[in-house]
């Protein structure tokens, strides 16, 4: 069983990051951190209030994007499709910014709240500008569109960031994601969102299947093409604003995680979801882990990591397009 | 080929040579005004006035305040942060009387300089590049940096010294220093027992935390108080000659007899909820003093100004973590949610 070994990475993974760091722990302290936690022992708090809050964030964030991008690229048909590339990311982020800017408040209620809109409406315009509304979506153009909102995206959260006082700072977070402001993050509430968009996603999984065979051939079977591209879009909002909500844009995440999830369940949807889940988490939480390692005590960021293992994977994949082909 | 080249050639060196030529001329005018006007020396060359300049645009972020201390408004200011008219913070405020500069937020805008027709541009600690030095050096003279300081790291002192130079005033200068050193010298005296013992300007911010040292202002305030960084500090690798970030698993080179937070008020939150700093004797020993928007940004600015304003807010806090005693409360800290 093949899926197996995707949860035997993921433990490995989730292990590493919480055994490996700047500060060695001594064997002892993970039980003792755990049954009699001394907020004043920094080795206790380095396990608790440091590496375990960034686990769990990847753990969600990893497993979200991995579902979004699996949804979106089997809902438009194109292996390139990804919340990142698309622009889904930079609309949470722009309307997460936009709002705490405004109201002058960034607390874990606000995060939860402003994520979700941004990445509805930017869904929902990459799917409608890239024809997805007259049932036309191309992978050029739907790449093309997506990419041009993501520009005008991440230009606006420059244009508010760069007035904002902490500038570098906050325009960083709000570019390139990170793990290491898990601690202020909602991580309960978008664990819970997540784990919706999930389960919205497996009920779904055949319809969005049969939506695949091409618009009359899925009528024929019983399908209701656009109730299931709004279930779909609908995921794709859950599961990109908790993400993002959790950890800031990620990019290339849900671009690269689909296709070597595929190599593992093959063409059923709903494998290929439980797949990507696991193997986005276990790839958050690796990039995360080996960001902290490089260049200690300094961190490179999640966010850059997932970018720069997912660049070559972008480039991999777009050789392997021909024309007609979906995967 | 062969007949195309030669006609070209010769027209290519003599016009190399005309430009040459042009040059020395261009610079004669310059070598004659050493003598009788004001020399500046600085990290991008040399920069002459030929009188003291009195439409000045201060670039730097800080610069203003210098500007200012002299009774002159600039005509132009730069924004770095905070909501006040003009970019210009409380304690330089009076000296703007009925002047409204124009404040420039964010890439400098160099037609925006040009419309101010100044006779002075004060680069320092600006951060532009040579070739924006050079584009802004048709406008007016541009001073920047002396050499031997990183680009944000010129010491008030130098800062108020050229500045005083360039607008004919260097008198009033030296006494505007010598006004700001005797304040400090007199907190020194008042507190002999600081001489020696170990202080650190901290930031918490976006995840990440940082301590200012070595050129940084916030890092010399607390120098020129008597104190130094610690030493697991001090060992830590600087970051453009003013600060170093920590990793969020070992904040102990934080853990000086003083702990000063630079922060504000938005982002006291996220400082309250950094586990890691509770394992800090600072915190446990109630050592830590909070420097709100107003006072960290007197202690950035770090001008002739602003820094008596800091030291006249900070002393009471500074001492009373020093007591020796953990029981006694840092009202600043203690506001924000950040005393034990």
């Amino acid at each position: 069983m093949r899926m197996l070994w995707v949860a035997v990475v993921l433990m490995l993974c989730a292990l590493g990051s919480l055994t490996i760091g700047v500060r060695a722990l001594a064997p002892s302290v993970y039980l003792d951190a755990l049954l009699t936690f001394d907020p004043s022992d920094p080795a206790h708090v380095t396990l608790v209030a440091v590496r375990l809050p960034r686990l769990l964030a990847g753990l969600i964030a990893g497993a979200a994007l991995g579902v979004a991008g699996t949804v979106m690229q089997a809902l438009t048909r194109n292996p390139l499709a990804d919340p990142g590339i698309l622009g889904v990311n930079a609309g949470a982020a722009f309307a997460l910014l936009l709002g705490t800017s405004l109201i002058g408040r960034s607390d874990e209620a606000m995060v939860a709240v402003l994520s979700f809109p941004g990445a509805a409406l930017a869904s929902l315009a990459v799917f409608a500008l890239g024809g997805g509304l007259r049932g036309d979506v191309g992978p050029v153009r739907l790449t093309l569109a997506g990419a041009a909102l993501n520009a005008l995206l991440l230009s606006l959260v420059s244009a508010v960031a760069l007035v904002r006082q902490e500038t570098l700072d906050v325009f960083r977070f709000w570019v390139a994601g990170s793990l290491t402001q898990a601690t202020t993050r909602p991580l309960g509430a978008m664990a819970a969102v997540a784990a919706l968009g999930g389960i919205i996603a497996l009920v779904i999984a055949p319809r969005i299947e049969a939506l695949s065979l091409g618009g009359a051939l899925s009528r024929g079977l019983g399908t209701h093409p656009r109730r299931v591209q709004a279930g779909a879009l609908l995921v794709v909002t859950l599961t990109t604003g908790a993400a993002v909500a959790v950890a800031g844009p990620i990019a290339f995440l849900g671009l690269m995680v689909p296709p070597l999830a595929r190599l593992v369940s093959g063409h059923n949807l709903r494998a290929e979801m439980v797949v990507s889940a696991m193997a986005g988490a276990a790839l958050l939480t690796f990039a995360d882990t080996l960001g902290r390692l490089l260049m200690a005590p300094s961190e490179i960021r999640a966010g850059i990591m997932t970018a720069l293992i997912g660049g070559p994977v972008f480039l991999w994949i777009a050789r392997r397009i021909r024309p007609g082909s979906t995967t | 080929m062969s007949l195309a080249h030669p006609p070209k050639a010769p027209s290519r060196i003599s016009r190399r040579g005309l430009l040459a030529g042009a040059g020395a001329l261009l610079a004669a005018p310059a070598v004659m005004a050493q003598t009788s006007g004001l020399r500046f020396v600085h990290a991008y060359g040399e920069t002459v006035l030929e009188r003291p300049a009195r439409r000045v645009v201060s670039l730097g972020y800080n610069t203003h305040d210098t500007v200012l201390a002299f009774g002159v408004a600039p005509v132009g200011t730069r924004y770095w942060y905070g909501d006040y008219a003009y970019g210009v913070w409380p304690w330089a405020q009076p000296y703007l009387g009925e002047a409204k500069p124009v404040m420039m937020t964010g890439e400098v805008s160099i037609e925006t300089v040009a419309s101010l027709a100044p006779d002075l541009i004060l680069g320092t600690g600006s951060g532009i590049s040579q070739a924006e030095y050079a584009m802004l050096s048709q406008i007016a003279p541009v001073l920047m940096q002396p050499e031997e300081f990183s680009t944000y790291g010129t010491p008030w002192q130098s800062e108020t010294r050229t500045v005083g130079r360039a607008l004919g005033m260097e008198d009033k200068a030296e006494a505007l220093i010598s006004g700001v050193e005797t304040t400090f010298a007199a907190a020194r005296d008042r507190h002999p027992d600081w001489a020696g013992r170990t202080a650190v300007a901290a930031w918490h911010d976006g995840g990440q935390t940082g301590a200012f040292m070595a050129e940084d202002t916030r890092a010399r305030f607390l120098k020129e108080l008597g104190f130094r960084a610690p030493d697991a500090l001090a060992e830590t690798a600087v970051i453009d000659g003013f600060y170093t970030t920590l990793s969020p698993e070992d904040l102990s080179p934080l853990d000086a007899d003083l702990l000063v937070w630079i922060s504000s008020a938005e982002r006291a939150a996220d400082l309250v909820a950094l586990a890691m700093r509770r394992t800090l004797g600072a915190y446990a020993e109630g050592r830590e003093v909070f420097a709100d928007e107003l006072i960290a940004g007197a202690m950035s600015f770090g001008s002739v100004l602003s820094l008596p304003y800091a030291l006249e807010r900070l002393e009471e806090p500074f001492a009373l973590a020093l007591d020796g005693d953990p029981a006694t409360v840092v009202p600043s800290a203690a506001k924000v949610g950040l005393a034990p």
